[in-house]
């Protein structure tokens, strides 16, 4: 149980969070999500004591991590963004000193120790020195230390950052799993991740929290109806023709792609799925067609609108990335998150984006900028991201 | 605070760092021994001693260089501060592993007048207790390393600031006359140190306003005592110069007699090095 009560952090005259309040129940799995730079990190920051808030408290397990920090600290886990490690340590030896510092007992340290070992896959380089590990070992190792102590709260910021495929569905099952034992809070800007893996989804932007459910409800309460996506090389004006009993006047969006095929998109306002009956008015008007999709409002549209009322936001191309990965779900969205993880790592510090304001400002603008160019190449399905930005 | 002790220790002996200290260490204090008391035929161990703190210019920066600086680099300070510990247990749990570090020198001293014991009449007393004073000028340096270390996240900026704390605590003796021991200069001086405490006041709390009141409050309370008590002011900068001076209250032991006032110069050093860190890593979660 984590209760966070009108939380603010203020670095010179930027407001990193803005009086942010909620609570965490036990049990279950928390995605913190957020464009880069909304304070996810500094907000995980401060609910493990790292940082002090401004004003407000957070009490982590029934103590207060101001007043009782050695109390509270003992009930968490954290892995931060970048993962704490000595490189000139071995992992036993990381981790075994992560134990002490964590206060396990004595009798208990090897034990605890060979268990996350094991959890985590890495007793394979138990005895490697951690400079000399890739870096998906390296957030491993991270991992394993949040875990050594058996907390009852794990904060995570960004766990996949950094894996590959394989590993990020390995990590997404262990997070899954202990779920079921632990209050799991989890960063990130991945937002297929945090649909799968979380039971409730807190959307943060600027500092301030704008929606806190499940992302089933999410889905419900903020989705735009159905979207239909029809391809076909017929002219526009037959498509149009068929689509407009379906759409409404004027309401059939067509554009054509680089291969010289049509693609029209309807928003569907009403009951159920309505491709047959299109399908079927096609045939009829005698217009081709290759295919008929149907695309229901996902996390990231919410996300997108909830973010985007917010004034300016600091939306990179990283999550371009990911639109397009979720529209093409089976066939490279764990690739395309591998490659964001990166990514992120790379252009993103929260701690010191958000001492300086007018970078990330500045920033973001290059990023929309960046963002509205690379949708151009990324053919017509990313397209409708790049208008919204 | 254990745990960090005992990581601190083993990684500083098994790296580069503890090596070089080590070595530089017995290899000036070596060649003194050699000189002063070999060669020269001296029965006490303080000439070789004293002559030995060149030392500091190196195993200072290189012992204390890394120890906040790096962890902020690496960002290992965030396993340490949302561990379990106080903030008071992390700076101890360090100081301490470079205390010991820079023990095993100072033990490995103590062999040295056992080794011209034989060949005469020679003081233990005296000999073992300029080992202590160079011992414990040693705890105030690293103290006052560690407290630069914490202030940056550059381990060179942090060998370089604290190279020049050395540098400036060993030379300052020469300054003294150079400085006027007149009334009105010296409360000019007063002033200035106004000043540099707002500067501290404004780096500790960033509130500027907070500043421009110690410093007003301060040169007021100067003025007021120019005005009232003129003679007092006179030679009061030597004497000032003199409380930021490591190498006077060494050398006071070396030439003169031993001071218990000297030993507790040293250790109240350590102990504002110590606190200020300390100050420094909260600081540094609050702003």
């Amino acid at each position: 149980m984590i209760e966070v009560k009108n939380l603010t952090k203020q670095y010179g005259d930027h407001l990193a969070v803005d009086d942010l309040s909620f609570t965490v129940d036990e049990g279950s799995v928390y995605g913190f999500l957020g464009p880069n730079g909304a304070g996810k990190s500094t907000t995980m920051n401060i609910m493990t004591g790292y940082l002090a808030p401004t004003e407000g408290e957070v009490i982590i397990n029934g103590y207060s991590i101001l007043d009782e920090p050695e109390k509270a600290k003992r009930t968490i886990g954290y892995l931060p963004e970048i993962p704490p490690l000595y490189p000139d340590m071995t992992v036993r030896e990381y981790l075994t000193f992560a134990a002490e510092l964590k206060k396990v007992p004595r009798k208990d340290r090897k034990a605890q120790v060979a268990r996350v070992m094991e959890e985590l896959s890495i007793t394979d380089v138990a005895d490697r020195l951690i400079k000399n590990l890739s870096k998906g070992y390296k957030q491993r190792v991270g991992f394993a230390q949040a875990l050594v102590s058996n907390p009852e709260t794990l904060i995570l910021d960004e766990p996949t950052v950094g894996l590959d495929p394989k590993q990020i569905i390995e990590i997404r099952e262990l997070i899954k799993e202990l779920g079921k034992k632990h209050t799991v809070i989890l960063s990130s800007h991945i937002l297929a991740e945090v649909s799968e893996i979380c039971d409730t989804v807190m959307i943060i932007s600027n500092g301030r929290l704008v929606a806190l459910d499940t992302p089933e409800n999410l889905a419900a309460g903020q989705g735009q109806g159905t979207q239909i996506i029809i391809s076909s090389p017929a002219d526009a004006e037959t498509l149009e023709s068929v689509l407009t009993a379906f759409a409404g006047e004027g309401k059939v969006n067509i554009s054509e792609g680089s291969d010289g095929l049509l693609t029209a998109t309807i928003d569907y306002e009403g009951e159920g799925d309505p491709r047959k009956e299109i399908v079927t008015a096609l045939a009829k008007a005698g217009c081709p067609y290759y295919s008929v999709d149907v695309k229901k409002a996902s996390l990231e549209d919410i996300f997108l609108e909830l973010t985007e009322n917010e004034g300016d936001v600091d939306y990179s191309e990283a999550d371009e990335d990911d639109s397009e990965a979720e529209e093409e779900e089976s066939v490279s969205s764990t690739d395309a998150l591998d490659a964001e993880g990166d990514e992120s790592r790379a252009d993103k510090d929260d701690s010191e984006a958000d001492r300086d304001e007018s970078e990330t400002e500045d920033a973001s603008g290059e990023d929309k900028d960046a963002s509205d160019k690379k949708a151009d190449t990324f053919g017509d399905s990313a397209e409708k991201a790049g208008e919204e930005v | 605070m254990i745990a960090i002790y005992k990581r601190e220790v083993k990684s500083c002996l098994t790296s580069m760092y503890g090596a070089i200290a080590i070595s530089v260490m017995l290899l000036i204090v070596g060649y003194m021994f050699r000189y002063y008391n070999l060669h020269s035929g001296a029965s006490s161990l303080v000439y070789a001693v004293f002559n030995s703190n060149l030392i500091f210019y190196i195993v200072v920066p290189v012992l204390t260089m890394r120890s906040f600086a790096e962890e902020r680099r690496q960002k290992t300070d965030q396993l340490l501060l949302t561990a379990p510990v106080s903030p008071m247990e992390i700076v101890m749990g360090k100081y301490l592993a470079l205390i010991t570090v820079y023990a095993i020198p100072c033990l490995v001293m103590c062999v040295l007048p056992l080794i011209i014991s034989p060949y005469g009449e020679m003081s233990y007393a005296v000999d073992y207790v300029s080992i202590l004073i160079f011992f414990l000028i040693g705890c105030a340096y690293l103290a006052c390393g560690m407290f630069i270390s914490s202030l940056t996240d550059n381990q060179i900026i942090a060998a370089i600031g604290s190279l020049l704390f050395v540098f400036l605590t060993m030379i300052l003796h020469n300054t003294y006359t150079l400085v006027s021991a007149n009334s009105f200069p010296s409360m000019v001086m007063f002033v200035i140190l106004a000043v540099i405490a707002g500067a501290i006041v404004v780096a500790m709390t960033s509130n500027f306003t907070a500043g421009i009141c110690t410093t007003a409050v301060c040169a007021a309370a100067v003025f007021i005592a120019y005005f009232v008590k003129q003679d007092w002011f006179a030679g009061k900068p030597e004497m000032i110069l003199k409380c930021l001076d490591f190498y006077s209250h060494f050398e006071s032991f070396a030439y003169s007699s031993f001071k218990v006032a000297d030993l507790l110069y040293f250790v109240s050093v350590a102990v504002i090095g110590i606190v200020l860190t300390f100050t420094s890593l909260q600081r540094r979660r609050w702003n």
